[in-house]
């Protein structure tokens, strides 16, 4: 079951198709990759942005609370040098605590001995705690070794955990040291002024800020609009007493989405904020820019890879065909010299060499051809007598004739023969066609009427036998004109037959030549029952009769004009004295002549025969 | 060469104009073969024929033989030229001119 055939495109067309979907492929890819990094790079950047402002505002508020508070307890240490923490009583420590602790207003001072033990406190449960059992409380040791003041952040002390407070310690001049504690309050108080200028002039980005909210939710960072409010810490996705420290959180206020970061210093939160519109924006630009360029750059590499294309391949295929249709319209000799690339130069050498090898074999084919044509000539010429003059002691009669073919083999042919001592039969013919076919049955005709001849029939019954002979086994349907005579050379007289042939000329006595007109029979081996008729001619000495095939009368020259009956007749009124060997050759020469360039279309035949009167006469 | 066949019952008329030749003579030998069978009377119109050959008097033959077997076959308005043919070749005698 054939199928119906796929509508054909071009290689053009198929390749920009394909081109195109890759493009489009790499275009989406690269875009999406480029969205995806830029996100991520705009995010990291937004992240460092955030951590970065909290980590400025958080050592700034560390700073202003650890200054405040060494201050002090530099301040309080100086006080205290009179007193040896070992020696001293209780009662007079605590009574000195419990003054400084108004005047300085801190939540607690403790005395510590030498040995590292609270000794006097405003907090009489704490009095008698060893520092060194508390990772917190520890850290003041270095107090006692030398070192003369430290400040801690704000943070759970030891004694009580859930207790949270701001510690600094100093040295006292006699020994053991004195340590300070803000609870938040009080660090709060201290502190409170210079927190709220921290953000005043802080950005973050273009459109960040950085807050500072205290543990009752009270905004306390100078940032316009906000100021003193409380803050919603729970849509900052922020769990009052767990920070998430160097998280991003999405949050959104008032319909706004902002990345937030929180951390914890001092007892404060600390939030920077950019709205997530300002990180998207430049992420969109980017990507926005970038994409229009890729773009263009995608554009104008399809453009070119599909130019280039064209022009490696499409180009150089189309001139191929093009050579390829000159062959195959009839120039063989033409070459193909497309060589722009190694696969064009390829192909161009071998469909030459293929060229080259079928001209080769077309050669020698023709060769074998005209061979076998030429070697067929030459039997069909050989058989017929071409001997003259045929009988030289016979004197009764000259003759002479000559076949040319149009093509190698022909389908004409004259034949002469005694068919006994006193009875010559001579005949032209003429084979419906020209070339092997003609010639083939040119010779079973020669044969079969030169058979009946010889066997002593008159001149009507060969024709008539001949012709039943020659439809037996004629499927192809050839037919072939005639004229025979049988010449009684003693009398001169001529008994002759005309299967649809045209007329010979004979010259009579007063030199004139004239068609010899007889009832035409038909042709011989169209038609099986014919019968044929005999005529008579009465020839003196010196007549001559001219037989010839319609090759002569219908030759044609370059403007198709025919030689017709008028200029034989000519020629023959010209040379009528001539032999019969120069009145064929005449003829021929005329005709020749009158034909010029024109190729020769049929069959030239002719056969001159000039009765001399019989021998003894002469 | 052109051929314009025209059937009329049993009755086929083959009208043909230009020459007939060694060239042309195959075609009219194809359309024959095409368009005798059953046909009873075959009419050839030689009002436009130019040129006759040997070629086109072997194709004449030829349907004149299958007519004669199956019913007739007239020629008509053959023209002085091919009427000359027809006579030097003897097939004046064995076709049917109108």
């Amino acid at each position: 079951m054939p199928m119906k055939p796929k509508k054909q495109t071009s290689i053009s067309y198929n390749f920009l198709k394909w081109l195109l979907f890759l493009m489009l492929v790499a275009f989406i890819a690269t875009t999406v990759f480029l969205w995806v990094f830029q996100t991520r790079l705009a995010n990291n950047n937004a992240d460092n942005l955030l951590r970065l402002n909290i980590t400025d505002v958080k050592a700034d508020i560390k700073d202003a609370t650890n200054d405040h508070m060494l201050e002090l307890v530099r301040s309080i240490s100086a006080e205290l040098d009179d007193i040896d923490a070992d020696t001293a009583s209780k009662e007079e420590m605590s009574a000195r605590i419990a003054e400084m602790l108004t005047r300085y207003d801190v939540t607690e001072i403790d005395i510590i001995n030498s040995k590292g033990i609270i000794v006097a406190c405003n907090i009489e449960s704490f009095v008698g705690f060893d520092m060194a059992s508390g990772e917190q409380s520890k850290e003041f040791l270095v107090l006692l070794e030398g070192e003369k003041e430290m400040v801690q952040e704000f943070q759970a002390q030891s004694y009580d955990s859930s207790i949270e407070r701001k510690y600094a310690g100093a040295s006292l001049t006699n020994g053991g040291l004195v340590q300070i504690g803000y609870d938040y309050a009080h660090l709060q108080a201290s502190v409170d002024h210079e927190v709220v200028s921290l953000t005043r002039n802080r950005h973050v980005g273009n459109n960040g800020r950085v807050l500072i909210v205290d543990q009752d939710k009270n905004i306390v960072s100078n940032v316009k609009g906000v100021d003193r409010k409380k803050l919603d810490l729970e849509a900052f996705g922020i769990k009052p007493g767990s920070v998430q420290t160097g998280q991003r959180v999405t949050a959104n206020v008032e319909g706004i989405e902002f990345y937030c970061m929180a951390e914890m210093a001092e007892g404060y939160y600390i939030i920077s904020a950019i709205p997530v519109k300002e990180v998207t924006i430049t992420r969109n630009m980017v990507v926005i820019m970038a994409v229009a360029v890729e773009m263009l750059i995608f554009i104008a590499l399809t453009l070119l890879v599909y130019l280039l294309i064209k022009k490696q391949i499409v180009v150089s295929v189309n001139r191929i065909n093009h050579s390829l249709s000159e062959i195959t319209n009839g120039n063989l000799d033409v070459t193909m010299d497309v060589r722009n690339n190694l696969e064009f130069d390829s192909l161009s050498n071998d469909i030459n060499a293929t060229v080259d090898t079928l001209k080769r074999y077309i050669k020698d084919a023709e060769e074998r051809i005209d061979a076998e044509l030429a070697f067929a000539k030459a039997i069909q010429h050989s058989a017929l007598p071409s001997v003259f003059p045929p009988y030289p002691n016979r004197k009764e009669f000259e003759i002479f004739a000559t076949m040319h073919t149009a093509k190698e083999v022909g389908g004409d042919f004259y034949d002469f023969y005694f068919v006994d001592e006193d009875n010559f039969a001579f005949l032209i013919a003429d084979v419906s066609g020209k070339g092997i076919p003609a010639a083939m049955f040119m010779m079973q005709s020669k044969t079969i009427i030169k058979s009946c001849a010889e066997s002593g029939m008159s001149v009507e019954q060969v024709f008539t036998v001949a012709n039943e002979k020659l439809c037996e086994g004629n499927d192809a349907g050839m037919f072939v004109t005639a004229w025979m005579g049988i010449l009684n050379v003693k009398t001169g007289k001529v008994l002759f037959a005309n299967a649809g042939h045209n007329p010979p000329l004979v010259k009579h006595a007063d030199g004139t030549y004239e068609y010899l007109k007889s009832r035409a029979g038909f042709v011989l081996a169209g038609m099986e029952g014919v019968r044929y008729r005999k005529n008579e001619l009465e020839l003196a000495p010196g007549d001559a009769i001219y037989l010839y095939t319609d090759g002569v009368t219908e030759a044609t020259d370059l403007n198709t004009e025919l030689y017709g009956e008028d200029r034989l007749h000519i020629v023959l009124e010209k040379y009528k004295d001539a032999t019969p060997q120069v009145i064929c050759d005449e003829v021929k020469k005329d005709v020749d002549a009158f034909v010029g360039e024109a190729p020769q279309f049929d069959d030239i035949t002719m056969l001159a025969l000039k009765y001399c009167g019989k021998e003894d006469a002469q | 060469m052109t051929i314009e066949k025209n059937l009329n019952g049993t009755e086929l008329t083959v009208t043909i104009a230009g020459r007939l030749d060694t060239t042309t003579a195959p075609e009219l030998e194809a359309a024959f073969k095409e368009s005798l069978a059953g046909v009873t009377k075959l009419v050839l119109d030689f009002a436009s024929l130019e040129y006759l050959s040997s070629a086109g008097l072997r194709v004449i033959l030829q349907a004149q033989k299958t007519m004669n077997k199956q019913g007739e076959m007239i020629i008509k308005n053959v023209n002085e030229t091919i009427n000359e043919i027809f006579e030097v070749t003897g097939f004046i005698d064995i076709l049917t001119i109108e």
